[in-house]
């Protein structure tokens, strides 16, 4: 029996004993082809999806590396049947290839006649098709580049593209390392990518994804299109892009609700492309108002779905696609795969941690007991209400308080989903709040002051949750959520991730009301939080209030 | 034809060699002939020859159509160096030094089994093989046969076509073709005469199938006349209409064609396996690995369905949806699933508890097995899955009247399946350490074991056998594990073995069981797990079976194989409240079997539950009784003569009872007063149902396992046949018979076996025909004899029974 720190479960996940002396071996050796799922305090659990093979093969991971890897390390034999699956499941990748041709343009090429016999019959691709070139090859029309990659991947056979890119029209941007220098995982996540051609990459909130997107452009010498979430983000990307690159404040145009600049490096909101009248998308022309060099996508997995159906014709353009995660709670995962690339750098949260890139975060719980009036209230809410009552008592706001007092002097986000609620804690704590309401200017200028200490307690509402650059935020507290999301946990926790002047340690906290769905809902949260690694911790109310 | 000489040889044989004949063709005794004449008659039925040629292998059928185009007549005998002249001609270029050695044990081989007999000089092939031999080596009949049923003007056309316009008037036109086309270079001649085009139609049929559709077959063509060029080979005798539409290559001209080889390429030896090479010791480890997760996947089966069992389908078999329920359960495909539960029916685990409207249930035998070591419970699956007729594969497919095969559906299964499966593992077993066969390669050597089984419906069981085998762990990455290869039965004993060896003998010798074989290559059941702090536990090995029952019972199972992780949850803490523990209990049995300390959220998780679990508790009463003067409940509940209604104290002013309202309220009055109740004694239940078992059924059919008979049997069978022959033989003798004596009846020396047995108390063996006529054969302890009938105790049905006299075919000593 050899005593290896892998157990390969039937259901293809991968349990790694991280105390193992040869656990960091095994976890450099299965990362390419297994999604870490859960990496809490003892044993880590890996999923190998065909997802996740099928990046091991972009990557150029053979199907023998990994059977090897899987029974090196593997602490009891290893069913035959998962190895000839994953074997299988990888030759399927790579077996189509999208191909330019000097004669025909896009063909669609296999050196298996049997597997383009087999997708040539499929309805859906069909219309996509041109000519026939002879047995291994079909002409595909080039509009269809992204809806082919699409389909086929649904049918199992990911194709690999390899039809190359447009250069884009020339733009010279260099990064200004003056004061500060690109971090070694930055400059491996933006050398992956551009050897990959197109893809994702998967790094925490505040590891600097903007800086490997500046990075990404550098490479690429391009004009580029930058998509973001929203406007506060397109400012910072802007700002960042100021003091990070030889670009001036002329070459960067923002392409938002309010502004509409088409320059070299143009940033433009989801918001603003996915704006429709009267059925028409009004934006679209941004696509080809220029001749893009590069497309970075911030917050793959926020990414609406007329941008992917845009996306399908920009196949010919380099796409890097950037996140934290690639989990999305509409099961799309796929679409990314095909559309904007395969996943090309990965590293995992509690790694970065350990290096000292982001900050180390302690995730408490705090359990509020309603007061019998409460419960009896909680118990008459309709349904609906149900969670809005337990998540905004009036025992919560009591318990804020006492915790924000606790840390007088640190900088403290209180975050919450009911503008009621914020608006009753910021007043009670004296402090300014952001909401959706709130002006993009005063937004700023909140930040700012925040940034600079000027105000140590922000309440924001969950506008705050993507792309903001807090600094100094080294508290944050949770005062209700959209029923436990996975996807906004990780944001939040980005919140207080990023690395402190002082080095210190961020703290994560969470008001629950007991036994409510909000504690329902915290389990979720909690289970995330324990997978992600952090260490998980349970207080009573009483508790708290009582220390004062 | 006949069968005299043939009779007359076996006679002649030697005890041992009629040993070695039934034992390598069990159908011959069972049931015993009456006499040697019976043993003929029986071994020269289609039945039996076809059933003998089919246990040849290639090279040896190849010898047996040899035999059979080199002679037209069974009568004729063939010298063996022309066999093997003949022989040695179609073997492949390359092998004919392995030819005389594989030869002269083919004809050895075809001797003991009677196929071929008579001394060297002359070799006879056996009557009735003839007769079942279609198409010997892909040729067609003799021309004398093909053209047979021609108009004789047809045949004198061929005959001058032939013969090249001279006339053969005056001799039997048929005959004078066929030996016209026999003779040395007149085919050739002919076929040189035909264009490419015809060539290349004939090169077809050359090896086989001989036969050809054509429209209009017995057109009238001759050389002058003929067309295309099918016709110019109708036109001279090349091809031969045996139908409206159908045509045939007479033999002599295939043989022509094929260069006066008979077969192609002919191995004198079994192809080589082929395929990937595996470390025997990862291989062994890995089918170590599918026996754990085949046993542990067994038992959970049998343990849901003991709480939640699955009806019996009126067809017998288990429901679709009931079938996608396990599927679930064991979280396996579809196939595995069925395998699962098909060899746990087969090892007697389950059962259906009545044969139409029933349960599968697990039955008491299951108990058994439970509590064996898993390497133990491993052997009885697979033995019991390696014996059985019933093939799992076939469940999801339909039958020939298209209805579903269920999964336990009594007609899964296919005579050939037990035999199919152990020959395959056999050529797996035989193809050493570390190399892993290919499907292609075994189904290949198959093919020339067995070359007349072959076919896509043997080609499915082979795969079958194959995949299933890596399931169970007989194979582990396709080589045959030490523990599988042990368990496959010895090989069918060899012919020339004595009689009498102590069968067990090759037992005694082997150094190990498979069970022991495989027990130290079985991870070692561990009896701790890690906490952590997402509420799982992970067990990083299997449980000891104590600490697995209770976590399945604490936790949900998420994930399984070499390890199971288990999640904490609201509900599964529950129910293992529900099940009589406390949080104390919990956390002390958490930390009891943790390598880590109790992560905080799952103390909390589990004070939390507590503190809710109970806190509103229900019960059933009939009847309540209230009061708003608790002083007045007082006073019924201490009165002695309402301790028959059971009341129950809930509060101060409320008493529950579990009698009728009507009762309550007849006690009360009776007493003098008024009317209540939680559950009967206050306490929760544990709603756990009780499991239930079913009998197992009785023992499957006996069935002549692979290993052939037990060689006891075929001794006493073989001293039957030469007794009964004795008695059929002295009846021939009558007309010499003394005058004066009454002549003896048919049955006499039946009849004198009988007392004789009956005067020593021994045992004997029977043949007896039964009320339907149906040979049978019986042992017996004959008790006594009268009025035509033998009264004896029948060890084989276990009863004593009457025998009709003129029914006994055959009596001999059991001994």
């Amino acid at each position: 029996m050899s005593d290896g720190p892998l157990i390969v479960q039937s259901d293809k996940t991968l349990l790694l004993e991280v105390e193992h002396e040869r656990a960091d071996e095994c976890r450099k050796a299965i990362a390419p082809f297994a999604e870490l799922e859960r990496a809490p305090e003892h044993v880590h659990t890996y999923r190998v999806t065909p997802l996740a093979l099928w990046n091991a093969r972009a990557a150029g991971h053979d199907a023998e590396q990994v059977v090897d890897a899987l029974i090196e390390f593997s602490r009891y034999p290893v069913p035959h049947a998962l190895l000839v699956d994953i074997a299988e499941t990888m030759s399927r990748y790579g077996r189509l290839r999208l191909e330019k041709s000097e004669d025909h343009g896009l063909t669609l090429t296999s050196t298996d006649k049997a597997v383009l016999e087999e997708v040539l019959r499929a309805r859906k691709i069909q219309p996509m098709l041109g000519e026939r070139l002879g047995e291994d090859s079909v002409v595909v029309h080039p509009s269809e580049r992204g809806n082919i990659k699409q389909a086929l991947l649904k049918l199992g056979w990911p194709a690999e593209d390899l039809a190359g890119y447009v250069d884009g029209e020339y733009h010279e941007i260099t990064l200004t390392e003056d004061d500060w220098t690109l971090r070694s995982y930055q400059r491996e996540a933006a050398d992956a990518f551009w050897h990959g051609g197109s893809g994702v990459v998967v790094l925490p909130c505040g590891a600097g994804k903007t800086i490997v997107g500046a990075a990404a452009m550098a490479h690429a010498q391009a004009t580029t299109l930058i998509l973001v979430t929203n406007t506060v983000s397109a400012h910072q990307w802007k700002q960042e892009l100021l003091k990070r690159t030889s670009l001036t404040e002329d070459e960067i145009g923002e392409y938002t609700g309010t502004k509409k600049e088409i320059r070299p490096v143009t940033i433009a909101t989801y918001q603003v492309m996915t704006t429709r009248r009267q059925g028409v998308y009004r934006h679209l022309e941004l696509f080809d108002a220029r001749d893009w060099g590069l497309v970075i996508y911030d917050e793959v997995h926020l990414l609406p779905a007329p941008i992917f159906r845009m996306t399908a014709d920009l196949q010919a353009r380099r796409r890097v696609g950037l996140t934290a995660t690639l989990v999305r709670e509409d099961g799309r995962e796929g679409d990314v795969f095909s559309l904007i690339g395969p996943k090309r750098y990965d590293a995992p949260w509690k790694e970065m941690e350990n290096q000292g890139w982001i900050a180390p975060a302690d995730c408490v719980e705090v359990r509020v007991t309603l007061t019998d009036q409460e419960r009896l209230a909680y118990a008459m809410a309709e349904a609906e209400d149900r969670y809005r009552f337990c998540a905004t008592t009036p025992s919560k706001t009591r318990v804020t308080e006492t915790l924000v007092r606790r840390h007088a002097g640190e900088q403290v986000l209180v975050i919450g989903q009911y503008i009621d609620q914020l608006d009753e804690l910021a007043e009670h704590l004296d402090a300014p709040v952001i909401k959706g309401e709130t002006r993009v200017k005063e937004r700023e200028r909140l930040y700012q002051a925040f940034r600079e200490k000027e105000i140590q307690v922000l309440v924001v509402s969950k506008v705050a949750n993507f792309s903001i650059d807090l600094p100094e935020a080294s508290v944050a507290i949770q005062v209700s959520g959209t029923f436990g999301s996975r996807q906004e946990e990780a944001q939040r926790l980005g919140r207080v991730l990023r690395p402190k002047a002082d080095g210190g340690g961020a703290r994560f906290y969470s008001v629950v009301s007991r036994d409510t769905v909000d504690q329902d809902f915290a389990a979720h949260r909690q289970r995330f939080l324990a997978e992600q690694g952090y260490a998980y911790q349970i207080i009573d109310a009483d508790d708290v209030l009582a220390s004062e | 034809m006949t069968n005299t000489d043939f009779t007359e040889w076996l006679r002649g044989l030697a005890d041992d060699r009629l040993r070695a004949l039934v034992t390598t063709r069990p159908e011959l005794i069972t049931p015993v002939p009456a006499h040697l004449e019976g043993l003929v008659i029986r071994a020269t039925s289609p039945s039996a020859a076809g059933r003998a040629l089919d246990r040849l292998d290639r090279f040896a059928l190849a010898v047996v159509e040899t035999f059979l185009v080199l002679t037209e007549q069974d009568g004729a005998g063939l010298p063996y160096k022309d066999l093997r002249k003949a022989v040695a001609r179609s073997v492949r270029s390359g092998e004919a030094g392995r030819l005389d050695g594989a030869l002269r044990e083919a004809v050895d081989h075809l001797r003991t089994m009677a196929l071929l007999y008579g001394p060297d000089t002359a070799l006879r092939l056996a009557p009735g093989v003839r007769e079942v031999s279609e198409a010997p080596a892909g040729l067609g009949p003799p021309a004398i046969e093909a053209f047979r049923h021609h108009p004789p003007e047809r045949l004198q056309e061929l005959i001058r076509a032939v013969h090249r316009g001279k006339d053969g008037q005056g001799e039997v036109a048929a005959e004078r073709l066929a030996g016209l086309l026999a003779e040395g270079g007149v085919v050739g001649r002919l076929l040189d005469d035909v264009g490419p085009q015809a060539r290349a139609a004939l090169d077809e049929l050359a090896w086989g199938p001989p036969a050809g559709r054509l429209p209009n077959a017995r057109r009238e063509v001759s050389v002058a006349t003929a067309q295309s060029p099918i016709e110019q080979l109708l036109a001279r005798g090349l091809l031969a209409a045996t139908g409206e539409d159908s045509v045939v290559l007479p033999r002599e001209v295939g043989l022509a064609l094929r260069g006066g080889r008979i077969h192609r390429d002919l191995r004198p030896e079994a192809p080589a396996l082929d395929g990937a090479g595996r470390e025997q010791g990862l291989a062994d480890r890995t089918a170590a690995g599918q026996a754990f997760s085949f046993v542990r996947m067994a038992e959970e089966l049998c343990e849901r369905w003991s709480v939640d069992p699955p009806g019996t389908l009126r067809a017998g078999g288990l429901s679709v949806r009931d079938m996608k329920k396990t599927v679930q359960l064991l979280d396996a495909p579809e196939w595995i699933t069925a395998l699962v539960v098909e060899v746990a029916h087969a090892a007697g685990l389950v059962a259906s508890s009545a044969p139409a409207d029933g349960e599968w249930l697990p039955t008491t035998a299951y108990d058994g097995w439970r509590v064996k070591a898993t390497e133990d419970r491993w052997e009885a699956l697979a033995a019991a899955w390696l014996a059985g007729d019933r093939v799992p594969g076939l469940a999801g497919e339909r039958d020939d009247r298209d209805r579903l095969l269920n999964v336990l559906h009594p007609e899964l299964r296919r005579p050939a399946a037990a035999e199919v499966r152990l020959r395959t593992l056999r050529v797996v077993a035989s193809a050493g350490q570390g190399l892993a066969p290919s499907a292609g390669s075994v189904r290949e050597r198959l093919a020339f074991e067995q070359p007349r089984r072959r076919g896509t419906y043997r080609d499915q069981l082979v795969d079958f056998t194959l995949r299933e085998a890596e399931q169970l762990g007989f194979t582990g990455l396709g080589v045959m594990s030490v523990f599988g290869r042990e368990l496959l039965p010895a090989s069918s004993p060899e012919p020339a073995k004595p009689p009498r060896s102590p069968s067990s003998r090759s037992r005694a010798v082997a150094p190990a069981t498979p069970a022991q074989l495989l027990a130290p290559l079985l991870p070692e059941p561990v009896d701790h797990v890690v906490l952590q702090a997402d509420l799982t536990a992970v067990a990083p090995g299997p449980l000891t079976s104590e600490l697995g029952r209770w976590l399945t019972l604490a936790a949900d199972v998420e994930s399984k194989g070499g390890a199971t992780v288990y999640r904490f949850g609201e509900g599964s803490i529950r129910r293992a409240l529900d099940a009589g523990s406390s949080a104390d209990d919990l956390i002390t049995m958490l930390e009891k079997h943790s390598t880590t300390p109790l992560p905080q959220p799952l103390r909390y998780l589990v004070t939390d539950v507590a503190r809710r679990h109970g806190r509103i508790r229900v019960g059933t009463a009939s009847a309540y009784v209230r009061c708003d003067d608790p002083s007045v409940l007082d006073e019924v509940m201490a009165d002695k003569r309402a301790v028959a209604l059971r009341l129950r104290r809930l509060a101060p002013t409320v008493v529950a009872s579990r009698s009728t309202r009507a009762a309550v309220v007849d006690s009360l009055r009776a007493i003098g007063y008024s009317p209540v109740a939680e559950s009967s004694d206050g306490d929760v239940l544990v709603t756990r149902s009780d499991a239930r078992r079913t009998e197992r059924p009785s023992s499957a059919r006996p069935s002549l396992g692979p290993a052939g008979p037990d060689p006891d049997l075929v001794a006493a069978a073989i001293r039957a046949v030469r007794a009964g022959d004795e008695a059929h033989q002295a009846r021939r003798k009558p007309v010499a018979a003394p005058d004066g004596q009454v002549p003896r009846s048919p049955s006499t020396s039946t009849v004198l076996a009988l007392q004789e047995a009956i005067r020593q108390g021994a045992r004997v063996w029977i043949g007896y025909l039964d009320s339907q006529g149906h040979a049978t054969s019986r042992i017996l302890e004959p008790a006594r004899m009268e009025g035509g009938y033998l009264t004896a105790y029948d060890e084989t049905r276990a009863a004593v029974h009457r025998f009709a006299l003129h029914r006994i075919t055959g009596v001999a000593d059991v001994g």
